[in-house]
């Protein structure tokens, strides 16, 4: 029986000294007291929340908290977004920041502009690709653009859907090449490649990673890809400037907080960005899924997203969409 | 072939080790489970699970991963039967003939017919899938948007079977539809229509939502006025066919087996898609159409047949080039790749023993899935017992917890709500709802696959130069044209009969 006591006199010591310790540690301790969410503004599967939550087990280890992610998707990503602008600027709300966010105010999705967070950094770039039939006449992006040329508004491409970044990617390609395509909408990027390999439609411009499977079956090859360097993960694929024509274009997926957010706040929240978009875990993940890991930091990002805004804002004005 | 039977028993040795059938239980136990949940579907917990899946064999995680995907077909009829509330898109037309099913103390019947038949359906469709994969899924790929369109178009022409007793009804039921499917960004241009700045509804209203309010919720509503009488209309819990129903029941299975196996591999389809072109063919077919939304087993046997045989079907194009065909499917392409695999032609000979083990594990998966449905249907079944005023606060919290899941958010609660009441004052004009879903789920296909064809082919000439799109345009005009005779002939003998018009 004292046995029993003791122990139980033991037990609540190491309880309330825990419990001491926690409340002192919870008073003394900066960012993050409690759990951390991050919110996707699109469905659950897809590239970004797949992306967010790799990453949040990566800034889960990194500062200590439960990170959790949660999918509120609707309005092109305006939903989850405008949930997140609403939110207490303390960094605790987090939201998935695609590269979207610039064409909101001008394709009139939603009221969001860039101004209305405070950036964490960028973690992914999302490469465009131009993709042909692997039966194709066309070896270079040059024989495809003359062939476009003899057989004007003729040549049929598809995107993922109005507005889309692989939409303004192949109208940017056919304004430097001087050459007008025949743009096809789908419902994502999945639809367009399969019509691809059955041969209804003669391009994509989409996401290389979207294509891979094609290219390993030897049904499609890809002409080009639309970023500055060569990708690593296919070191053959020249880029479209090399092929002769100016065209950088791609998708992003960054990471903001309200505005307001502390500036320390801000600065551990990048920093553990830093330190998870390195881990082999993540870099493995982005470079199957056919993106690249880029990592930049609150103020880089932020220069970045400006130019960004401007170079989509002018694309878009010059664009007809429905055309 | 011999070749892939004997593949197929390697597969069937690497799925049947201890720790691959556990993986196997617990995929179809949760896919199960989110099944009957309504908000939460298979492909949002495929997504979720996936991280989980990091340290497995990669054999053991798509097995585990492809369990969530049938086993959320099983699922979802459940509720449907039940409470009249779809656990997932592809058990929403269970609900027409489930529910009246259930009412008449028959949900025994409706649940052990459904297990049944998404048994064999799965099961006919996974030897499909073993045996001749590749052939079929080339020629699905000819399958581009002209196509796509004709078949959607052909799909649409069934609707007129669905209109009920009076044609206005009907086709007031087809345009409630039609303006529900324009809400929502335009596929082509992007232009905004009918969202009235709100930002939810830019991508669309939410069909389980939708179907949540007008069955789920309108039923509560109706069943208000009634509460305290007892009309219990009956107490037998009956869970055997009677006499009679057997037929027509084993020929809708053999059928919806078919036809599910066959939308499968078209690229672009949704399970909604079979279920829903299996009951309209089933009442077409029957030799009594007017049992059809008061409790025609067959009703719930073709349909739930169809949205499982779907699944082996929409495997096809995944494992041999390398096209999620549906969005739980592009998740589980994601799967694949995450375990360093790609889908495609060279899946086969890279790594056999996934694509084998995962083809034999979804046999046994069918059989555990057997297995857990039959003995439960009976004790699901009480369910229909329990009076109306202690369950209908239990469905409304369900329906609410669904609709708030759909994404995360009170609107969709909003959204419920107000079906809620479309749907009650619905009932009472006699407007039937089955029209409404049909025209929901086809017609935004149909405005994207027509306008995509007429901007490749600059103008309809797609429409008639693919041998494939003509021929579903020719039967679905025979089919409007037939069936459109026949109602006429029966409204002369209606007229006389019928006093009360």
């Amino acid at each position: 029986m004292e046995k029993v006591r003791k122990s139980y006199v033991l037990f609540m010591a190491v309880v309330i000294t825990a419990l001491v310790f926690a409340g002192f540690s919870s008073v003394s301790a900066e960012f993050p007291e409690h759990e951390i969410t991050i919110v996707v503004p699109f469905n659950a599967g897809g590239a970004s929340d797949m992306t967010s939550r790799i990453i949040a087990t990566g800034l889960q280890e990194e500062l200590g908290q439960t990170v959790l992610v949660v999918n509120k998707p609707g309005g092109s990503g305006g939903v989850g977004m405008s949930e997140v602008r609403a939110s207490k600027p303390d960094g605790y709300t987090i939201s998935y920041i695609p590269v979207e966010i610039v064409m909101h105010e001008t394709l009139e999705l939603s009221d969001i502009v860039i101004e209305d967070f405070d950036y964490i950094g960028q973690m992914t770039l999302v490469p465009a690709a131009l993709t042909v039939p692997a039966d194709a006449p066309y070896e270079t992006v040059q024989d495809f653009i003359d062939y476009a040329k003899e057989h004007p508004g003729e040549v049929t491409i598809g995107n993922s859907g109005a507005g889309s970044i692989w939409h303004i990617a192949a109208t940017l390609l056919g304004e430097q090449a001087g050459v007008e395509f025949n743009n096809i909408m789908f419902d994502g990027a999945a639809p367009a490649v399969t019509a691809l390999m059955g041969g209804h439609i003669d391009a994509v411009t989409v996401n290389s990673g979207e294509v891979l499977s094609g290219v390993q079956a030897g049904k499609l090859k890809i002409l080009a890809i639309m970023t500055e360097e060569r990708d690593p993960a296919m070191p053959d694929v020249p880029t479209m400037v090399e092929s002769g024509f100016d065209v950088i274009i791609g998708g992003w997926g960054a990471l903001g907080v309200p505005k307001g957010t502390p500036a320390e706040v801000l600065e551990k929240l990048s920093a553990a960005l830093e330190k998870a978009t390195a881990t082999k875990e993540f870099s493995d993940f982005i470079t199957q899924r056919g993106m690249i890991v880029h990592y930049s930091n609150t103020a880089d990002f932020a220069v970045f997203i400006e130019e960004q805004s401007e170079f989509f804002t002018n694309l878009l004005s010059n664009m007809e969409l429905g055309g | 072939m011999l070749e892939s039977v004997m593949s197929l028993m390697e597969g069937f040795s690497v799925a049947i080790s201890p720790m691959n059938i556990l993986y196997c239980f617990i995929g179809c136990f949760v896919g199960m489970l989110v099944g009957v949940l309504p908000g939460i579907g298979p492909t949002e917990a495929t997504a979720l699970l996936i991280p989980l899946t990091f340290g497995m064999e990669p054999v053991s995680a798509i097995i585990m991963l492809a369990g969530i995907y049938y086993g959320g077909m099983y699922g979802g009829t459940i509720t449907s039967v039940l409470i009249n509330t779809p656990g997932e898109a592809a058990s929403v037309i269970t609900c027409l003939d489930g529910y009246p099913l259930a009412k008449q103390g028959r949900a025994g019947v409706a649940l052990k017919v459904a297990a049944v038949g998404s048994f064999v359906g799965g099961l006919i469709s996974i030897i499909g899938l073993a045996l001749i994969a590749p052939p079929l899924a080339e020629f699905a790929l000819r399958f581009g948007p002209t196509e796509m369109f004709a078949l959607l178009v052909f799909g649409m022409s069934m609707v007129v079977g669905l209109m009920g007793k009076s044609l206005v009804r009907g086709l007031v039921a087809v345009f409630i539809g039609l303006l529900l499917a324009l809400v929502g960004m335009d596929p082509v241009s992007g232009r905004i229509r009918y969202a009235f700045g709100v930002n939810q509804l830019v991508s669309g209203l939410d069909l389980v939502t939708i179907c949540m309010g007008l069955f789920g919720l309108s039923e509560i509503l109706v069943g208000m006025e009634n509460l305290y009488i007892h009309n219990k209309t009956s107490s037998v819990n009956s869970s055997r066919l009677e006499k009679g129903e057997m037929r027509p029941t084993v020929m809708s299975i053999i059928r919806g087996s078919f036809l599910g196996f066959f939308m499968g591999l078209i690229p672009g389809t949704s399970s909604a898609i079979p279920a829903l072109i299996s009951y309209s063919m089933e009442k077409r077919l029957s030799k009594h159409p007017e049992k059809f939304g008061k409790g025609a087993v067959e009703g719930v046997a073709g349909p739930e047949t169809a949205n499982n045989s779907y699944v082996g079907g929409a495997m096809i194009p995944l494992f041999t080039l390398g096209i999620p065909c549906s969005p739980t499917i592009a998740i589980l392409m994601g799967a694949f790749m995450m375990h360093g695999l790609t889908p495609g032609p060279t899946l086969f000979i890279e790594s056999p023993i996934v694509v084998w083990g995962t083809i034999a594990s979804m046999f046994i998966g069918n059989v555990i899935l057997l297995i857990m449905n039959w003995p439960l249907a009976g004790a699901w079944a009480k369910v229909a017992n329990i009076p109306n005023k202690l369950l209908y606060p239990v469905v409304l919290i369900i329906a609410m917890l669904g609709a708030y899941t759909v994404s995360n958010s009170l609107f969709e609660i909003g959204v419920m709500l107000v079906f809620g009441i479309i749907g009650y004052v619905l009932k009472k004009l006699e407007i039937p709802m089955a029209p409404i879903v049909l025209v929901y789920v086809l017609s935004e296909m149909i405005e994207r696959s027509l306008l995509q064809s007429l901007k490749i082919n600059k103008g309809f000439s797609g429409l008639y130069s693919s041998p494939i799109a003509l021929g579903f345009l020719i039967a679905a005009v025979l089919i409007l044209v037939l069936s459109l005779y026949a109602e006429f002939r029966n409204k002369k003998t209606d007229f006389l009969n019928d006093s009360d018009g």
